[in-house]
């Protein structure tokens, strides 16, 4: 008889925890500096034929709840061995940029978002070719170009998203056209790769990365932010209801379908 | 976790584009164009064209035994010295023609690798050759691509001595 008024005890015990979580509503949305390490650096040394290894850090941090000013910053080593040349370049690079959401936080406890963004992009390199060898009629003829100190500034469309995997945890990538505006001239080898820009020979640069971020939770407000205005023509009616959910009254006033959500 | 199914999708779209082609598709051969006829429109009815110095077998460069006014070959620069010597016979009367230029080795793509570029700074014949003339005197990997009536230097011979 014990033993079954423990085990009923213990099953209201349990069925009561969902409950509570559900009565206690999220009071304050906390934000902060979110610091991460861009993952897709790791895989390079397995795409392609060279050896290429680097790493990057991103950094952002909130300002007017849906603008996200963005600082980014990495190391390249690219060591391409062909049969006729051997090409080396490393460097450094930086990026500052801006990124906007561009959708809406449904409540308190939402730091997912979709953004679109801009970077400008700075990289210090140098690169070296050995063992150049070239062949014609007349002969093969061997050379090297030495160690050239270069530099170059580009442009960066971004698109990606971050999701909150556990509380201030955050998992994101981002899709990035390039556009590189200035390089060191080099009479002899423009580079076909440039650390930040990724490989320039054919077409446009693009790349992907995917990164892993934690957001120190140092700033909280009581209110979700309000989504950016895009402009365009207001159509009367078509937002009635749904304009409460960013007036910044708290989880509670909330009307979205994730109003409940507490459980990541 | 709405966006994580969008997630995988794009990961998929780009680790299977990553597979980009390693092949060399542009031209690393660096080859002036040269044009040859005789003056006053006399036909050429053999040309053989070898570099100086080069008497080996296969150091031919062009062999035309087809009677024609005006005949067109591209001919390869020295990557070693600052001047090239061709021997051009042509209806059996040897000339030398020294080009003389200045060479960079210039980066065509990472699967081609290295092509030398010239650009012709002077010339120097014998008496055989009336004249010639430099239309271009960039040498590089794009000048096999000109058209038919375009080269690097036309060559005329001289019609008394041919």
């Amino acid at each position: 008889m014990t033993r079954i008024l423990v085990f009923i005890l213990a099953l209201l015990l349990i069925s009561s925890f969902p409950v509570l979580s559900q009565t206690s509503k999220p009071v304050w949305r906390y934000e902060g500096p979110r610091v991460g390490m861009d993952l897709s650096r790791f895989l390079l040394p397995y795409l392609g034929t060279a050896k290429r290894n680097g790493w990057e850090i991103q950094a952002d941090i909130p300002y007017k709840g849906n603008l996200f000013p963005t600082f980014e910053t990495g190391m390249q080593w690219f060591d391409d061995k062909h049969t006729n040349y051997h090409y080396k370049n490393n460097g450094t690079y930086a990026r500052l940029g801006m990124d906007m959401n561009i959708v809406k936080f449904e409540s308190l406890k939402d730091h997912d978002f979709v953004f679109i963004g801009l970077r400008y992009g700075y990289s210090v390199f140098n690169q070296q070719t050995d063992s150049i060898s070239v062949s014609n009629y007349w002969g093969t003829h061997n050379s090297s170009l030495s160690r050239h100190p270069m530099s170059a500034q580009w442009a960066e469309l971004v698109f990606g998203m971050k999701g909150e995997l556990m509380p201030n945890l955050f998992f994101g990538w981002s899709l990035r056209a390039k556009f590189p505006f200035y390089v060191t001239k080099d009479n002899n080898i423009s580079p076909y790769i440039i650390p930040g820009v990724g490989k320039t020979g054919s077409g446009r640069p693009f790349d992907f990365s995917v990164g892993i971020y934690y957001q120190f939770p140092i700033f909280r407000s009581k209110t979700i932010p309000k989504p950016i205005k895009m402009g365009g023509a207001k159509h009367p009616g078509l937002n009635n209801g749904t304009d409460m959910d960013n007036q910044g009254y708290g989880g509670s006033q909330s009307g979205g379908g994730r109003q409940n959500y507490n459980g990541r | 976790m709405r966006y994580y199914l969008i997630v995988i999708s794009l990961l998929a779209i780009v680790l299977g584009s990553c597979t980009n082609g390693n092949r060399c598709y542009d031209s690393v051969d660096t080859l002036m164009v040269s044009s040859f006829s005789i003056n006053g429109f006399k036909s050429i009815d053999s040309l053989i064209v070898t570099g100086v110095n080069r008497t080996d077998t296969g150091d031919t460069l062009v062999n035309d035994r087809t009677a024609t006014l005006t005949k067109r070959y591209p001919l390869p620069l020295s990557l070693f010295a600052d001047s090239t010597g061709f021997i051009l016979n042509a209806n059996g009367v040897k000339d030398t023609l020294y080009i003389r230029h200045k060479m960079i080795i210039t980066f065509v793509s990472e699967f081609c690798g290295f092509a030398p570029n010239y650009v012709i700074s002077g010339l120097r014949h014998t008496a055989g050759i009336d004249s010639v003339k430099i239309t271009d005197r960039r040498v590089n990997t794009l000048s096999t691509a000109k058209a038919t009536n375009d080269q690097n230097i036309s060559i005329y011979f001289s019609a008394a001595a041919h």
